[in-house]
């Protein structure tokens, strides 16, 4: 599915460089469900920033279904972005404007779907995640795992082919963590790649394969049998 | 404490350029509209309020409304009123003086200026206590043609102002020049004062003995009446004896009852007559709407025009202060964390608004030091546009000094105290755990009816603006009627009896084409009226046209010598032009008048036609008037002629009704036309021939197209002031936009940041941005239109031939776009910038 060859980030600050990646190689298989994991400040948020081409890599390849696309351009990017790639935040990234339909909506919005048909797909994956009982809300009325739900609705929504979830459960209790986990475990099944930045080991051992950074590199990677 | 609050303000000031930048500009560009538009109406306001018990005097004006006719009004009245009035009031009177205004000239060392001459009553510094600058009112009026002048003409006659003693030639008060001899020196009087006065002669009712219609007179309107009052008399009650009297006891009350005729039982003199009393020093701004055409000693002013251009400059502030307000509630978010901080270290709500407060007014005063130089750079432009001296004497003028501070400190305490509430509001639990700013719905509200609030004054601005603008154009490029290129025209008043000479002399210069004579040159305005009666016709099988009893009208007349309607291309709809052929065109007054009816020819313009009741002017032709044109006798006016409705007046006023006589006697303006480019050369020599013809008298020569310039030069001028104004507020408003819309993308940032990590592309983005300030913009669109539109089709009310009411419709939709554009070409580049952003930073930016 996707192919890093020594990847590295560097961020400039004022005189200051910071080396947030650096000379990573990754490779990712379609239908894998892959953990990253480290201390903070080792690059993992950066590391998934640019698989899923919100940044740019300052060295290196990226290989995304067959496509070199380190240098492309923010605008084609977003093409490849809006048509393979769900993402999930931490602090879920809702739109407070919006409504919970609304936010959903969102991920189809910018694909040129009819309306009715957008309407459709957000009433079915809300009554996937269990949210359709909330779809008039706000973001701001609503629990953290509720806001989660939506988050990860929107994520799916559009039938991508890989999920990027940037600590998922972060800022959730621990139910409401495992309800999470539990959702993308079953997304997996049904054949979606997911890349999951997470701090919990438990969490981390959803995932087949788990990747440990350290200062920008990748110090191990342990494959879980299936 | 309070030093804090200077330190932080002044920090916030210097760290939040953009901020601090727009409004510090906006609101020192409404300061410096306010104090520029308010020194020009502190000096309209304030004419004639240095005159010694200005708030005593007062002037009687006229006005005739009698049933069925336009209304006649002047701020002249009868030469015989001030005396009639003075002795009946003498409870409420103490002094009453009269003025008339005459055009002489001034013979000295050789040469002749022209001048105004004001012939006043001997009472004249008992109602106006003008400062002397040698001798003083007792010596000034003791003996026919004392005279008294002013510092300015003293020094252009003699060089010094200590002239007492002195004489001056003057010509022709009389028929031969008069030498006057000087007995007081006024001091110059300052421009603020409606009289225009630079030589006062001592009144002699014997010089116009042989024309008694000046002064000995109960109806004709010459003179300008003043009345000193008592210090324990209103003008209300002062009026309310003249109304008495007018009604009771003048000597008018059965001279109007039977003349006019219009007197139905019960009704009073004062129902067709009044004589108003006006506020000495109400005369500048009031005295326009008691004018009627005639106008005033000094140009007035226009009540109307201060109060517009007061909205309009408080208007600007208040879009500035708007911007105020928006910017700083819009940036709430980003000093919520300090409102927390400082509540939880202890600060109360009020000492946060009070930090606020005092940040919004250390601004406020920042921008008003800006403004000040602002207005220092541009007075001398503004006093260019406006023909004045006006100066801001800050230092010299606490007044003004403390008026400006006290303005600032309000606006600043305004525009301050909403973000002061607003912002000190946040409740600190709230604001430090919450991810996001403490922004309500209700204050993006609040904030959008403020945008529309602002674009839609904006839009009616530019609306008004425009329509000004249009009229002024319609104005000056309308149809007059005639041909006014390559014309000069000669004052041949003073000519007299040099009048053919002069003619043969100027068609003798080869770039002249014609020479011809008349009363009056179009745009010069005098109201020449007489009664004309329409001779009955029987019934005729012809025209079948005829009326029963004569029909008697009042119509103004000029009197044009032959050629003057070929001279013009003014070509007849019915008959034909006076011809000196016919031997019979021209109207000359009777020997012995009283037995002998004369016979002469008259054209008449179409509004004359319809006015005697013809149904159209082939019918006119061959009909007869009769009316006393001479001051004796009669004459029968035969019309040989139709021609079309001209614009002979500025297109301000109605066309009159209107009849053209052939009368010499009248000729006062030489009509020439030329064919040369080489105008200064051509004025030169014809200057030549005036002073070869008629020496010792100044020449007055002027270009047609200049005269007609000059009718709507005041238009322009507004025109000018309208859309200087304009153009701030909007450059005002939109910079308050654009600090809206940078502040709310700024916002927005984490919405586009998730927008685009769902597949938004940079255009999407920016028409997000784009859409959400058009809305305001549309809304304020709908909102500005109609008020535009009521507003300017009452403006053009005022004018009897206008702009057509449909071209409103374009100017609404073309300043509609615009101000699309603006909004988009402000907002577009900001939206772009923020939509550019690789999402990854909008999305760290929480």
């Amino acid at each position: 599915m996707l192919k890093l060859h020594n990847l590295s980030k560097y961020f400039q600050t004022d005189e200051v460089e910071t080396v947030a990646l650096n000379n990573v190689n990754i490779e990712i298989a379609q239908g894998e469900f892959v953990a990253i994991m480290g201390p903070s400040g080792c690059g993992k948020s950066t590391l998934l920033n640019i698989i899923g081409m919100l940044d740019n890599p300052s060295e290196g390849q990226y290989h995304f279904m067959d496509d070199e696309v380190a240098g492309y351009s923010e605008s084609q990017l977003a093409i490849i972005r809006k048509q393979h790639i769900g993402f999930i935040f931490q602090n879920f990234n809702l739109i407070d404007e919006l409504t919970v339909e609304e936010n959903i909506e969102l991920a189809l919005l910018y694909h040129n779907i009819p309306a009715s048909e957008r309407k459709q797909r957000v009433e079915k994956v809300m009554d996937k995640v269990g949210i359709a009982h909330r779809a008039k809300h706000r973001p701001g009325q609503l629990s953290g795992g509720q806001q989660q739900r939506v988050a990860v609705a929107r994520a799916v929504v559009g039938d991508q082919a890989m999920i990027l979830a940037d600590e998922p459960t972060g800022n959730l209790d621990s139910a409401h963590g495992q309800e999470v986990m539990e959702m993308l475990k079953a997304l997996n099944a049904e054949g979606t790649t997911i890349v999951m930045v997470t701090h919990s080991p438990a969490h981390a051992d959803y995932a087949r394969r788990t990747i440990n950074l350290f200062d920008g590199h990748v110090v191990t990677e342990n494959v879980r049998a299936a | 404490m309070f030093q804090h609050y200077l330190i932080t303000a002044w920090r916030n000031i210097i760290k939040n350029g953009l901020f601090s930048g727009i409004n510090i500009f906006g609101l020192a560009v409404g300061f410096m509209s306010c104090i520029l538009i308010m020194l020009f109406v502190r000096d309209e306001t304030g004419y004639d309020t240095w005159i010694k018990d200005s708030d005593r005097v007062a002037r009687l004006h006229s006005a005739y409304t009698m049933p069925g006719r336009p209304p006649f009004l002047t701020v002249r009245s009868a030469g015989r009123m001030m005396e009639a009035i003075r002795d009946y009031a003498s409870n409420e009177v103490e002094s009453g003086m009269r003025l008339i205004q005459w055009g002489l000239t001034v013979q000295q060392n050789g040469e002749a200026f022209p001048e105004e001459m004001t012939m006043v009553d001997g009472s004249f510094f008992d109602v106006l206590d003008l400062p002397f600058a040698h001798g003083d009112r007792s010596s000034s009026f003791n003996k026919p043609f004392d005279l008294v002048i002013t510092e300015k003409m003293a020094n252009k006659y003699f060089g010094r102002t200590d002239v007492i003693g002195e004489t001056l030639t003057l010509c022709c008060a009389a028929e031969e020049p008069t030498v006057m001899a000087i007995t007081g020196v006024l001091k110059d009087l300052p421009q603020a004062t409606h009289l225009n006065v630079n030589l006062l002669i001592y009144l002699q009712p014997a010089l116009f003995a042989n024309n008694s219609s000046v002064l000995d007179t109960w109806t004709s309107v010459n003179v300008y009446t003043y009345f000193k009052l008592k210090p324990t008399t209103t003008i209300e009650q002062l009026q309310s004896r003249i109304n008495y009297w007018a009604n009771n006891e003048s000597p008018f009350v059965q001279t109007i009852a039977n003349d006019i005729g219009a007197m139905q039982a019960g009704s009073k003199v004062t129902d067709v007559m009044q004589h108003k009393l006006m506020a000495l020093t109400d005369l500048h701004l009031h005295a326009r709407k008691d004018a009627g055409n005639m106008g005033d000693l000094s140009p007035m002013g226009d009540y109307k025009m201060i109060v517009m251009f007061v909205i309009v400059a408080s208007l600007i502030l208040l879009i500035a202060c708007i911007n105020f307000m928006n910017l700083a509630t819009a940036r709430a978010s980003q000093r919520a964390r300090e409102v927390g901080m400082r509540k939880v270290l202890g600060a109360s709500r009020a000492q946060v608004a009070m930090q606020f407060l005092s940040e919004a007014v250390a601004l406020v005063l920042i921008s008003l030091l800006f403004s000040l130089v602002a207005v220092e750079a541009f007075l001398p432009l503004y006093n260019e546009l406006l023909n004045r001296e006006l100066s801001l004497q800050l230092f010299s003028d606490p007044q003004l000094l403390l008026t400006l501070l006290t303005g600032s400190i309000i606006v600043g305490i305004g525009a301050g105290l909403y973000p002061a509430l607003f912002l000190s509001r946040f409740m600190p639990a709230h604001i430090l755990t919450a991810s996001k700013g403490g922004e309500s719905r209700g204050s993006t509200t609040l904030r959008t009816a403020l945008v529309v609030f602002q674009f839609a004054t904006s839009i009616i601005l530019v609306i008004c603006t425009v329509v000004v603008y249009g009229q002024t154009l319609y104005a000056n490029t309308i149809d007059v009627g005639y041909q006014s290129d390559n014309k000069l025209i000669l004052n041949v008043g003073a000519a007299n009896g040099n009048l053919q000479s002069l003619k043969q002399e100027l068609l003798n210069l080869p770039e002249v084409s014609s020479v011809v004579f008349s009363s009056e040159a179009p745009t010069q305005d005098n109201e020449n009226n007489r009664q004309f009666t329409l001779i009955p016709q029987s019934a005729d099988a012809n025209t079948s046209e005829g009326d029963a009893a004569p029909i008697q009208q009042i119509l103004n007349y000029y009197s044009t010598d032959y050629g003057f309607f070929e001279a013009y291309k003014i070509t007849p709809i019915a008959g034909r032009v006076f011809d000196e052929q016919y031997g019979t065109d021209k109207a000359v007054q009777q020997p012995d008048g009283d037995n002998n009816v004369g016979t002469a020819s008259v054209i008449l313009n179409e509004s004359a036609v319809r006015r005697l009741g013809m149904s159209n002017p082939q019918t006119a032709i061959g009909r007869t008037l009769e009316s006393g044109i001479f001051d004796n006798g009669m004459h029968r006016l035969h019309i040989i002629g139709v021609i079309p409705d001209i614009y002979f007046r500025s297109i301000k006023f109605d066309i009159r009704p209107s009849v053209y006589l052939l009368r010499e006697d009248h000729f006062r303006a030489a009509n020439i036309s030329f064919n040369t480019n080489d105008s200064p050369a051509l004025t030169s020599k014809i200057e030549q021939i005036w002073k070869a013809n008629v020496p010792m008298q100044p020449i007055h020569l002027q270009f047609l197209s200049e005269m007609m310039a000059a009718q709507y030069s005041d238009d322009v001028t507004t025109a000018k002031m309208f859309s200087t104004f304009s153009l701030l507020a909007i450059i005002v408003a939109c910079l308050g936009l654009y600090g809206l819309a940078a502040f709310t993308a700024e916002r927005r940032t984490k919405e586009i940041g998730i927008r685009k990590v769902m597949g938004a592309q940079i255009s999407d983005i920016v028409k997000l941005l784009i859409w959400q300030f058009s809305k305001p913009v549309l809304i304020a669109n709908i909102i500005a239109w109609p008020i535009a539109a009521y507003a300017m089709l009452s403006w053009l009310q005022e004018f009897p031939y206008r702009l057509e009411a449909i071209w409103l419709l374009p100017i609404c939709v073309a300043t509609g776009l615009l101000s699309l554009l603006i909004a988009w070409a402000t907002v577009g580049g900001n939206a772009a910038k923020v939509a550019k952003n690789k999402p990854v930073h909008a999305l760290r930016h929480e």
